[in-house]
């Protein structure tokens, strides 16, 4: 095989393989999903915190009970956090996710020993 | 060479700033999801060989690679992030074909139409050599397949595609080049 049928060969997959444009409209698709994601979580976060009798608020400052509302903020921050990215910019929103689980945070005080 | 230089001094420069805030962080994904968005979904398409199918991997690559932006960045020491990108849009493709291989056969696939892994909608339009060479491309292992896409379609460097890979950089060389080989002797052989 000569070093020409080689070089031939690369300039064929470069031609072959050439790079693709992703459609116009991907981005938005994109931005439609992350929206949808964080309003789940957010909606999931705060169902949850309206359901709380007394006795449940009671029980979370144990840590032991903090996977669900932890994981709901994870969720809801890392999509919330990427609409920003993908040009939303939906940070600042009054009652935006974020907000919501901070204060929900914050009114449930520090863990108790 | 000077790409070892570069690194080693952006890797110094970042072990000396603070961890990034929030804000920086967001900045920084949207440069790279702005550089690598069209990088992320030619592979994807590559693999696939759809455009419906690319753009439902490139979006969770995307997804993935926002959820662990900090962790990588922190862990790139300064160095390029596409091939942690490329690797997670590898990881996908691979459980894309996965999925489809384990799913049960329906009714509805079997009245569409077959798409060929890589036969794209240009490429019917193109030279029938440039077809050869696409058709070929299946009759590779998928890592030599891999490769090449990577290298050619897009332009990845040895290093680059040996991160994306998890291979070192001479187990690359040798890929690339039996990969372009093997691929000689196919068309060869037409």
């Amino acid at each position: 095989m000569s070093e020409g049928v080689g070089l031939n060969l690369e300039r064929l997959l470069t031609d072959a393989l050439r790079p693709v444009d992703p459609p116009a409209d991907l981005v938005g698709r994109v931005e439609t999903r992350l929206s949808s994601i964080a309003e789940q979580a957010a909606a999931e976060l705060s169902s949850w915190a309206d359901e709380l009798s007394e006795g449940e608020l009671e029980a979370l400052r144990d840590p032991r009970n903090w996977v669900r509302p932890v994981a709901a903020v994870a969720v809801g921050g890392a999509a919330a956090g990427a609409l920003v990215v993908v040009g939303m910019r939906r940070r600042g929103r009054p009652g935006s996710l974020r907000e919501r689980a901070e204060r929900l945070l914050r009114e449930l005080g520090p863990p108790q020993g | 060479m000077s790409e070892e230089i570069e690194e080693g001094a952006a890797a110094e420069a970042l072990a000396e700033v603070p961890r990034a805030t929030k804000a920086e962080l967001d900045l920084a994904f949207e440069e790279l999801y702005r550089t690598h968005l069209r990088d992320v979904y030619s592979y994807s398409y590559y693999r696939v060989g759809n455009h419906h199918d690319a753009e439902d991997l490139t979006e969770q690559a995307f997804l993935q690679a926002y959820r662990h932006f900090e962790r990588a960045r922190r862990e790139s020491h300064g160095r390029p992030l596409r091939p942690w990108l490329i690797r997670i849009a590898h990881n996908l493709a691979a459980n894309h074909h996965r999925d489809k291989a384990r799913r049960p056969t329906a009714a509805l696939d079997a009245v569409e139409p077959p798409v060929h892994p890589h036969g794209t909608e240009r490429v019917a339009e193109g030279r029938a050599e440039l077809r050869a060479v696409i058709e070929r491309l299946d009759d590779l292992s998928e890592d030599r397949r891999e490769a090449l896409i990577m290298r050619f379609a897009l332009g990845m460097s040895n290093r680059e595609i040996a991160r994306a890979l998890g291979r070192t950089d001479g187990a690359t060389k040798v890929l690339i080049h039996r990969a372009i080989k093997q691929l000689e002797e196919l068309l060869a052989d037409e």
